[in-house]
């Protein structure tokens, strides 16, 4: 097990520098960060100045390099524009969207095993044709649609909901957090719904299939017949083996909310370090951009892992060597 | 071509949802005290040199101040931590300093501030106004007197007091024992407002500075809400979250006019769009002909009634009417496709000639839209036009670089300066002036560009004035850039708020101009 675990690890390192590189040459192509910082009046001489101080004139290779040599000792660069490191500027978004993704994903698991769990058990009946139904919803329907219908529903016409932002949030050192506020969980409601719908739609559905396949197993027919109580044969035995597939899904999906939960912070405008992405690359503020890049390659690659370890106790026929 | 933009997708679903929700909008209790104004674009840092955009400049003059300000609807000059001034040479501006103000952090305004200030704006690692501040020779106080100084400059800057408003003053102090990140977290300040917290994204709150020189402003906490998306900038209005929309899209006017609890208003907007062309003699469009053929073609009127929605005003010049170079003589060209292929002919081109326009599809309203508008005119006439539409962080370095042909380009002068204007967007580029920086396409018509270098130079502000108007008028006769429009600012208010506000020519949300009716 551990040699798997540090196979994977230098692997993932191997991932990082791959991921670094290629983030590295797409901004070489994004435009001129420089323009972004001195501002539209400066002459050329103060253009040249400042590529010289950001070492924008050195060849990409030795660009590079320096940015490896200050990376290795997590010193990912100041943002041009606001001329704070861009790890610590990451990192005060960080809470905002890991609160955001992690409801979200709690609610797109909770709801999407036990749903899929009813609609694999009764597949004819009334209501398991709409959920069927509505998961595919949850699918098709584009996330920004999706947070504007919310919106207009639950905050302008019944007003029920507040429409955008965190609300109060409570500073536990440098993690602000908003679950410790009434007005926080209130605000998280219609984001985390909207951003978890798709992980739902989806992780219901791969249920459904997972435990239709798992019940029609001839092992679940003995269970059957030595009179087990259907309850036991379903959750003990049936649902344990199928909800490896689950799992690994619900990590990755968990991943990707944390990573690209960008269009959702947009529409409720929720102080997220997609947020954060979205404005840098409008500014061309790359030191961020690049930064954040790799952090989200490093959280997804991680989970990926964490999934895999978790899968070897859901299922002890999994061996790691 | 058309393509699903998710922009106006969304704007769209939301204005045909909006009317079912408009009948439900929920009375709420105002709060005497606070205002919150919804925008945008978001402050991105609070040291006040850092970013130019009027999104950070219009916070910026909450908590700062410069040695003038400028005031009201018109963009008015008037005293603030100068009470006089006085143009000595062309060099050199005298400047009688406020005593008695302090910063909110209780350190006394000196002349040493106004000195670090300069100094701190040449920096290039913490400024964005760093050819305004290399541009500065010395400043020194005059006979030993700490209140009154000169400020010499390296080369005449006409502009120099008009420009003055969105230099805001720091504390030499406090500037200097924080480190540049600090800075850029908390601003100090002289203005009417200090700043109390700022959480990224989420808010910036200030409050009134009850030490504050002049009279304290009647609004006491002023919040500023940066909100991106304009479909929940107006659910935060509807729902009372927020008091004053900035940036009402032009899809969503209409439903918010008819809105009874809304109310909206509306001003020209200072910036102007156009249409930049190369002269060059290689080119079909070196020919004056030409570029009139491609003036007369374009039907404004139907741009501004289609894709403005009526919102935006025909555009003769570059220059808005408060700018100093501004010719009310100009005129449109009127919209005539039979002439404009007369012209084509006159000129040898009848059969046409291809040409690509460059436009951004993330800066202007409706930028993307104008241009394909603008190819099809073009094609009437007979001239193969396509579009090359690209987002605005890579459009700003094919412009430097002169890449286009033909583009598109929205300008303001921030210091209601003509000259720098046309030096920047008109003049020959030529990169050791630091001149033509914006000329896009490289259009060159040498004889103008004299006659606005000697206008530099005057000291005769009459005399000037009438030069830079002749400058103005000899290149739109030339057809330098084809203008289109000025676009209008559309804001909304709550009218429970009952809040008494005049927007600014430059959109900058001041708090010290409203107030409680």
């Amino acid at each position: 097990m551990l040699s798997y675990i540090s196979r994977r690890l230098l692997q993932g390192i191997i991932v990082l520098l791959g991921v670094s590189i290629i983030s590295f040459v797409v901004f070489q192509y994004l435009g001129d960060p420089v323009l972004s910082i001195v501002g539209k009046n400066a002459t050329q001489e103060q253009i040249e100045e400042v590529r010289q101080d950001l070492n924008l004139d050195e060849p990409f290779h030795i660009q590079y390099l320096l940015f490896l040599k200050d990376a290795v000792q997590g010193k990912f660069g100041k943002s041009y524009v606001k001329e704070r490191p861009a790890l610590n500027l990451i990192m005060a978004r960080f809470p905002a969207t890991f609160e955001l993704a992690s409801t979200a994903i709690v609610i797109a698991l909770t709801l999407g095993i036990s749903l899929g769990v009813f609609v694999s058990i009764k597949p004819q009946s009334f209501l398991s044709r709409i959920i069927m139904a509505g998961s595919l919803f949850g699918i098709s329907i584009p996330t920004f649609l999706t947070g504007l219908i919310f919106i207009l529903l639950f905050a302008v016409v019944f007003g029920i909901l507040p429409p955008f932002g965190r609300g109060e949030t409570v500073s536990l050192g440098f993690w602000r957090t908003g679950f410790l506020t009434a007005s926080g969980w209130r605000h998280l409601v219609l984001p985390s719904v909207t951003l978890g719908m798709y992980s739902l739609a989806m992780l219901l559905r791969l249920t459904k299939a997972e435990m239709i396949e798992v019940l029609s197993d001839d092992y679940i027919k003995t269970a059957r017949a030595k009179g087990l109580r259907s309850s036991t044969v379903i959750f003990k035995h049936a649902l344990r083996n199928g909800l490896a597939p689950v799992l690994t899904m619900a990590g990755l999906q968990f991943g990707q909310l944390i990573a690209f939960a960008i269009i959702t912070e947009t529409i409720f405008q929720w102080p997220g370090m997609g947020r954060l992405l979205l404005s840098s690359i409008y500014n061309n503020d790359r030191p961020i951009i690049v930064t954040y890049i790799i952090l989200a390659a490093l959280v997804i690659l991680l989970l990926n892992l964490l999934v895999d370890i978790l899968y070897a106790f859901l299922d002890p026929k999994v061996q790691y060597d | 071509m058309e393509r699903l933009n998710f922009k106006t997708t969304a704007v769209l679903v939301f204005a045909l949802m909006f009317i079912v929700g408009a009948a439900f909008v929920p009375g709420l209790a105002q709060n005497n005290d606070k205002i919150v104004v919804g925008v945008s674009s978001p402050p991105e840092t609070m040291n006040p040199h850092g970013d130019d955009s009027d999104a950070n400049l219009g916070v910026m003059a909450d908590i700062y101040e410069g040695l003038v300000k400028r005031v009201g609807a018109e963009g008015e000059i008037k005293p603030a931590l100068a009470t006089k001034w006085k143009k000595m040479s062309p060099k050199k501006w005298r400047f009688w300093l406020r005593e008695g103000v302090t910063f909110h952090n209780g350190n006394e305004f000196t002349w040493e501030d106004v000195k670090f200030t300069f100094e701190h704006l040449a920096n290039t690692q913490v400024s964005d106004f760093t050819s305004f501040g290399k541009a500065i020779e010395s400043i020194e106080t005059v006979d030993g007197d700490p209140w009154v100084i000169d400020i010499t400059t390296t080369r005449p800057i006409p502009y120099f007091l008009s420009n003055m408003h969105q230099i805001f003053v720091l504390d030499k102090e406090s500037t200097e024992n924080r480190t540049p990140g600090e800075v850029a977290a908390k601003g100090i300040g002289t203005g009417p407002y200090k700043f109390v917290d700022w959480e990224e994204g989420s808010y910036l709150e200030l409050q009134a500075y009850e030490n504050y020189w002049g009279e304290v402003p009647p609004i006491k906490t002023a919040m500023l809400k940066p909100i991106v998306e304009s479909s929940t900038r107006l659910a935060a209005l509807l729902t009372g979250k927020i008091d004053i929309m900035f940036g009402v899209p032009v899809q969503l006017y209409q439903s918010i006019k008819t809105n009874p609890k809304l109310e909206t208003i509306t001003r020209p907007s200072r910036r102007s769009i156009f249409l930049g062309i190369n002269n060059a003699e290689d080119l079909p469009t070196s020919s004056p002909k030409v570029r009139k053929a491609m003036y007369m073609a374009i039907n404004e009127g139907e741009i501004i009634n289609t894709l403005m929605r009526g919102h935006a005003k025909p555009a003769a010049q570059i220059p808005d009417p408060p700018t100093f170079g501004y010719n009310p003589d100009l005129k449109r060209m009127d919209y005539n496709p039979e002439k404009a292929k007369e012209l084509l002919k006159e000129a040898g081109y009848e059969d046409g000639f291809s040409i690509t326009l460059w436009c951004t599809t993330d800066r202007y309203i409706q930028d993307e839209q104008i241009g394909q508008a603008v190819v099809k005119y073009l094609q009437k006439i007979g001239i193969d036009a396509e579009l090359n539409a690209i987002p605005k962080a890579m459009y700003w370095g094919k412009l430097k670089d002169k890449e286009p042909n033909f583009y598109m380009l929205g300008w303001f002068d921030g210091a209601f300066s003509f000259t720098r204007s046309a030096l920047k967007l008109l003049h020959t580029p030529n990169a050791d002036k630091g001149y033509g920086v914006w000329n896009g396409a490289g259009f060159s018509y040498p004889e103008v560009d004299a006659l606005l270098e000697k206008s530099i130079d005057m000291t005769d502000e009459d005399k000037r004035l009438e030069t830079l108007q002749k400058v103005n008028r000899m290149y739109m006769e030339n057809v330098a850039v084809i203008p289109l429009h000025y676009q209008q600012q559309i804001y909304a208010v709550r009218k429970e708020a009952d809040v008494n506000f005049t927007p600014r020519p430059d959109k900058w949300p001041v708090f010290w101009e409203m107030s409680f009716n």
